[in-house]
């Protein structure tokens, strides 16, 4: 989630957050930044990591200095990123920062409310170097963040008079936005206590897929950060990951795929994707994942199929038809096991394609394929 | 885990095509299903196993003690929520994705109520020639002394298969599935099986994403006698993707397999480089 969607969703929760606008086509850039003071901050939304680093967050003296800025941001591709918008903010004094977030202990199974006078910064980091910086205190979902817990927190952070019911109201918030969207993080890094109260700097999210039934939000995001064959396989229903190798890979099982990844390095072969069919697969949903496989012009494609509710005979059926379609597919090696393999192999033995058992001749052969 | 030959199983979702399937093949081999529940459909049977409208009517007529669930994702919240409530001593949730914040107040009401709960998005438990509670090959291994646990279910099946093939035998494998929130988490399934007198051997099989294992291995260090074995799948794995199972992403420089495998060397566990070391190093021990 960039920048601007988390600001968005603390302005709905009354979080205090910096004057700001945002920008998000070239055409609106002079009318929207005439209405703006200067000198301000002009923050691109794109997704990656240090921006400032990347100069692509920077302060603006006047209006014009915007527009330039706003119109080099747009037109800017950072590694294959699209700046999305860009959002410019009031500069603020800062008194002090600092760290506040909502995190899901998932093997834990509870959650923390976790804060820290050492704002600004990566917050992995200093729970590394200096841990004792961090306040970390548990809740369950039950209990929620209280009053009692927030204020708790609030006082140690060394915050005192009015200053901690302003500070407890923003961990109670982030709570209440965790509950809502169902987020396993709300982060804001960095709170700012400027001479005004506090506010919010800048802030992320980390929400749930598996929600996306009840969470719109999480769809939207989800179309947005999946490559275009990411996109495909999820319409297909198989999970999908892009690799850099040369050996594409048709699998069944999340584990058993990636163990086969990890057999493959380790005798120096390179995948040049992740994809788990998923149990069950249909005819269909496996040659639709073996045409998506030949969109990555591998040199060899390796099948692996430990049968379990997913039937070898389908899985065969597909292939041979997928080898039929696509005259230019690659080499093709497969390793048919489990439910219905004898079926298989006999159907893929009459197409004249070799199948094999056992997972180590499997890979052997790529090697042989491959001229190794 | 707390489940045996005697447990006597309803099925909730029996109605659907893998509630029925499995139903099928769990009574073929030999798991004592009572009933099954489907809300609205009471009174048919399914294999010969009497549907309820739901576990609390189950209860009344057939007193089972154990519930696997097969109903889709946006309701295995209220289907598991009713088998707590109704004091099931044992709920599996076969489902795959759970909604995260459902699970959490699944674990929570478990807690309280003192109650067991393994899964979601796993294959379930086995006990060879006892029981069947899931949906692995029922034709992996014989009962044995070794105990299987896993985060992945088709990785664990070829695991299982080739220590069976190699004559060895299973005391149970639980499937506690590859999502991040889970109803039994990897250390509280070592410390059932670190007690297990039927247990010799532990097998823990591993993968990318979370903290389970390395916190395992903590808890192996100071509390487990038992010789440990451990694989870990995706080494290769890169930073940031969701590598097929909800759970299975390495964020920064958490969850990657080296971290993990670190952990359990420290712990004294045997570490199988590929899946098809396991049964060796398991005939090495034996």
């Amino acid at each position: 989630m960039l920048e601007y969607e988390s600001k968005e969703i603390f302005g709905k929760f009354d979080i205090p957050l910096v004057n700001n606008i945002i920008i998000f086509k070239e055409d609106d850039i002079e009318e929207k930044v005439k209405e703006f003071s200067f000198p301000a901050i002009v923050k691109s939304q794109i997704a990656i990591g240090s921006r400032k680093k990347a100069g692509l967050i920077k302060i603006a003296k006047s209006t014009n200095e915007a527009i330039l800025l706003c119109e080099e941001y747009f037109n800017r591709d950072v590694a294959g990123f699209q700046v999305e918008a860009i959002l410019i903010e009031e500069l603020v004094t800062i008194e002090q920062e600092y760290y506040c977030s909502i995190a899901l202990d998932a093997s834990g199974r509870q959650f923390y409310l976790i804060a820290s006078k050492e704002g600004g910064i990566d917050i992995e980091e200093v729970s590394k170097t200096t841990p004792e910086a961090i306040l970390k205190e548990s809740f369950s979902f039950q209990d929620g963040v209280s009053e009692e817990l927030a204020n708790h927190i609030a006082n140690q952070l060394g915050f005192s008079g009015k200053q901690v019911a302003e500070a407890s109201q923003i961990f109670m918030k982030l709570w209440k936005i965790a509950l809502k969207l169902e987020a396993q993080l709300v982060e804001i890094n960095p709170l700012v206590m400027t001479p005004s109260g506090l506010i919010a700097v800048d802030g992320k999210m980390i929400l749930d897929d598996d929600a996306g039934f009840r969470q719109p939000i999480v769809q939207i995001l989800q179309e947005k950060k999946l490559s275009e064959l990411e996109k495909v396989a999820k319409e297909a229903g198989f999970s999908f990951v892009e690799l850099s190798g040369e050996i594409g890979i048709l699998a069944n099982g999340a584990g058993l795929t990636m163990a086969l990844l990890d057999v493959l390095s380790e005798i120096g072969l390179h995948p040049a994707n992740f994809l788990d069919v998923g149990g069950g697969a249909s005819k269909e949903r496996v040659y639709k994942a073996l045409e998506l496989i030949f969109k990555l012009t591998p040199k060899v494609v390796l099948v692996n199929i430990f049968g379990g509710i997913t039937r070898c005979d389908i899985v065969a059926q597909a292939i041979i038809q997928a080898l039929g379609d696509f005259l230019d597919a690659p080499p093709m090696v497969i390793r048919l096991t489990g439910t219905n393999e004898k079926e298989g192999i006999a159907l893929l033995k009459e197409a004249d394609i070799d199948a094999f058992q056992d997972v180590m001749k499997a890979v052997k052969k790529i090697k042989e394929v491959l001229g190794e | 885990m707390h489940i045996s030959e005697n447990s006597k199983v309803v099925v909730q979702g029996i109605t659907g095509k893998q509630g029925m399937f499995h139903t099928q093949l769990m009574l073929k081999y030999g798991t004592k299903i009572v009933a099954g529940v489907t809300p609205g459909k009471g009174g048919q049977k399914v294999h010969g196993v009497p549907v309820f409208n739901n576990v609390k009517e189950a209860i009344q007529e057939t007193s089972p003690d154990t519930s696997i669930i097969f109903v889709p994702a946006r309701f295995t919240l209220g289907a598991a929520m009713e088998s707590l409530n109704a004091g099931i001593r044992m709920t599996c949730i076969i489902t795959e994705n759970v909604p995260v914040f459902d699970m959490i107040q699944l674990v929570e009401k478990a807690r309280e109520k003192k109650l067991y709960l393994i899964g979601p998005n796993c294959p379930g438990m086995l006990i060879p020639d006892k029981i069947k509670l899931g949906i692995m090959p029922s034709d992996m291994c014989h009962y044995g002394d070794v105990a299987i646990i896993s985060k992945s279910g088709t990785l664990s099946y070829e695991i299982t298969k080739a220590i069976g093939n190699r004559d060895i035998g299973i005391s149970a494998y639980v499937g506690i599935g590859g999502d991040p929130v889970r109803g039994t988490t990897m250390q509280e399934a070592v410390a059932y099986y670190s007690d297990d007198p039927n247990t010799k051997i532990i097998v823990l099989i591993g993968e990318i994403g979370s903290d389970e294992e390395e916190k395992t291995a903590e808890f192996i260090k100071s509390n487990v006698s038992k010789p440990v074995i451990a694989y870990i799948a995706g080494k290769n794995a890169p930073e940031g993707k969701r590598m097929g199972h909800a759970g299975a992403i390495i964020s920064g420089d958490v969850g990657t397999a080296k971290g993990k495998i670190e952990a359990l060397k420290v712990a004294g566990a045997s570490i199988a480089n590929l899946p098809w070391d396991v049964p060796k190093i398991l005939k090495e021990l034996l």
